[in-house]
């Protein structure tokens, strides 16, 4: 098989993780009109949640449920103690709040978990290859691309087909009409902010088998959630979709041809699009 | 607070340090990350962007000295001369890419031209010793010690602070809080806002370019980590602890975090926490910094000193912007 189709069907999967790991950034953007630094540090949470989980015996599926449900707690309780007061205040104010609030979660970690790296088997259920004719590619990676295709059919169902969904998307035109209409969005803001905390966390933990855990990986998680949101459009569903895919494919195509350059390959493919659209591909000219 | 008083207070600062610390280089790296806070806050206090890449410039900084001195064996001045000039360079064209966009895409870019940068110096290894860094910068014969290096460092940190008071009490900075305090209004009234913003962003990247190749020559390193976000972070934390829209607070801002890094770091490893809550205090609760924390207890001092209502008391607001 063609190591082009491989390392496409690869980035394929990683471009879903980026985007489960980015989708909660940007809806979080829509609705608060701020960027939350401390969306890697949930990441970085959900990651090791799992990787503790795991350790005390408990199956996968378990840990895939547990981890982003605490960290999803953590960020709501977050959102209505912290930065509820803030909202008055002046915009960078809710950032650098966020940002030591990633300081805090990292070295908590660090204080748990230690400073090593860890690494992770997939379930026994997911190990190995699957065959099919010529085709040959692993269990975790396919099962990856599956449960992440689902996820983001169920976030699309939730917000294009709830009530909770419309609250949301008209909260992002108008926070002061939504309100007016008699909808207490603020109580809202919290639900979404500990949602986008546990789509993070939940992309930690799918990330687990394939990247491991380790204490600054949520730094390098932010900047990729923040190029695919740039790359994509803020506050679009489809703007992380295709961000996080075109990303993953670019990333792992580059890592074929120079492995050193994979990483830099992502702030290229930035770059460009930046230069022939300034807004996104799917964002629109503020 | 006039530009005198201002610049004097600095004067005293300077000359305080070294009675004050018992190590030249810890005198020498509070100095060193005022002048990187001090170009941050131009940008963050006086313009109102926030920046997450001015450890780019740092970096750049870092890495032009070590070359200049290593390498081409250039007289000291002239290596500095370089890194301002990269660290300016460096500026125009990260700002050309994030100056288009406004509000949190302009942070977000910052941030991802940070990582940008990392990943260059990280592959870059010919040039930048990749993830061992530069090593063996040397220092001339006449600051061979701590203290005189410190002199030295001290010298150019009151000059750039005094250009930085000229610049912030001219025209020019007189326009960039227009632009901080209402972006809409500046461009209405003519103000071409994207040249100006890219002009401090310039002025930024220049002096925190110069700060890198102080630490450079001081530590005798270019590590890599001199680019790394937590550089980044660092200068931007020490900025708005120390309070923005007023000079003296990121040189306070300094000396508070670079003594509180000395002391605490030997006690518990993982100090950073406790900055994350210290960080986490300043933006919920006392938004003005250390800066604006000393303002209020000096009014209040002087309000009980005088125990008669005074007609015109400085209030805990007053005081200079």
């Amino acid at each position: 098989m063609s190591v082009y189709l491989l390392q496409t069907i690869n980035g394929i999967g990683i471009g879903m993780l980026y985007f489960v790991l980015a989708v909660g950034l940007s809806i979080v953007f829509g609705l608060l009109r701020f960027v939350n630094f401390a969306h890697g540090a949930f990441y970085l949470l959900g990651a090791y949640l799992g990787f503790q989980l795991l350790a005390w015996g408990l199956d996968f599926g378990i840990a895939l449920f547990v981890a982003p449900l605490i960290a999803g707690a953590l960020g709501w309780a977050t959102e209505r103690l912290l930065l509820h007061r803030l909202y008055a205040k002046a915009h960078e104010f809710h950032i650098l709040v966020t940002v030591g609030l990633a300081l805090v979660i990292q070295e908590a970690v660090i204080v748990f978990w230690g400073p090593l790296g860890n690494t992770v088997q997939p379930p026994e259920w997911l190990q190995g290859v699957v065959i099919w004719g010529q085709f040959v590619y692993p269990k975790y990676r396919l099962f990856v691309i599956a449960f992440t295709a689902v996820l983001a059919g169920l976030l699309w169902w939730l917000l294009e087909g709830t009530r909770l969904g419309s609250i949301v998307r008209a909260g992002s035109e108008s926070t002061e009409m939504v309100s007016l209409l008699g909808i207490d969005v603020f109580r809202i803001f919290g639900i979404v902010f500990g949602l986008g905390a546990a789509t993070a966390a939940l992309a930690g933990v799918l990330a687990l088998p394939i990247r491991g855990a380790e204490p600054f990986m949520g730094v390098e998680a932010l900047a990729v959630a923040f190029v695919i949101v740039v790359i994509g459009g803020l506050g679009s569903f489809g703007g992380a979709l295709v961000g996080g895919l075109m990303i993953g494919v670019m990333q792992s195509l580059m890592s074929t041809l120079w492995p050193p350059g994979a990483s830099l390959m992502i702030y290229i493919t930035m770059a460009a699009v930046l230069l022939l659209r300034p807004h996104g591909l799917l964002g629109r000219p503020a | 607070m006039n530009r005198k008083t201002t610049l004097l207070l600095a004067l005293v600062l300077v000359l305080m340090l070294p009675l004050a610390l018992r190590s030249g280089s810890l005198a020498s790296e509070v100095l060193i990350y005022a002048l990187a806070a001090l170009a941050c806050n131009l940008l963050l206090g006086y313009t109102g962007l926030l920046s997450f890449g001015q450890g780019i410039f740092f970096g750049l900084g870092s890495y032009t000295v070590a070359l200049l001195l290593t390498r081409l064996a250039l007289p000291t001045p002239l290596a500095l001369a370089g890194a301002i000039a990269v660290g300016a360079a460096g500026a125009a064209l990260v700002g050309a890419m994030a100056i288009r966009q406004r509000g949190a895409y302009f942070v977000m870019l910052t941030l991802a031209a940070a990582q940008m940068f990392y990943f260059i110096a990280y592959t870059a290894t010919g040039l930048t010793g990749g993830d061992n860094g530069l090593l063996d910068i040397p220092r001339p014969a006449s600051m061979d010690t701590p203290w005189k290096y410190y002199a030295f460092v001290a010298v150019i940190f009151m000059v750039v602070f005094w250009l930085l008071l000229r610049v912030t009490d001219s025209l020019f900075g007189r326009t960039l809080l227009a632009i901080r305090d209402n972006e809409a209004r500046a461009t209405a009234l003519g103000y071409d806002i994207k040249r100006f913003k890219l002009q401090v962003f310039v002025i930024s990247g220049a002096i925190t370019g110069l700060a890198g190749g102080l630490h450079a020559m001081m530590t005798g390193i270019a590590p890599l980590s001199n680019m790394e976000y937590h550089t980044s972070e660092m200068i931007l934390v020490i900025t708005v602890i120390g309070g923005t829209g007023n000079l003296l607070a990121s040189v306070l801002g300094a000396a508070f975090y670079i003594l509180l890094a000395d002391w605490l770091s030997t006690l518990w490893p993982r100090w950073l926490l406790l900055l994350g809550v210290l960080l986490i205090v300043v933006s919920t609760g006392m938004q003005r910094g250390l800066w604006g924390l000393c303002e209020a207890v000096v009014s209040r001092a002087a309000r009980l000193i005088r125990r008669r209502p005074a007609g015109t008391a400085i209030d805990a607001d007053g005081g200079s912007t």
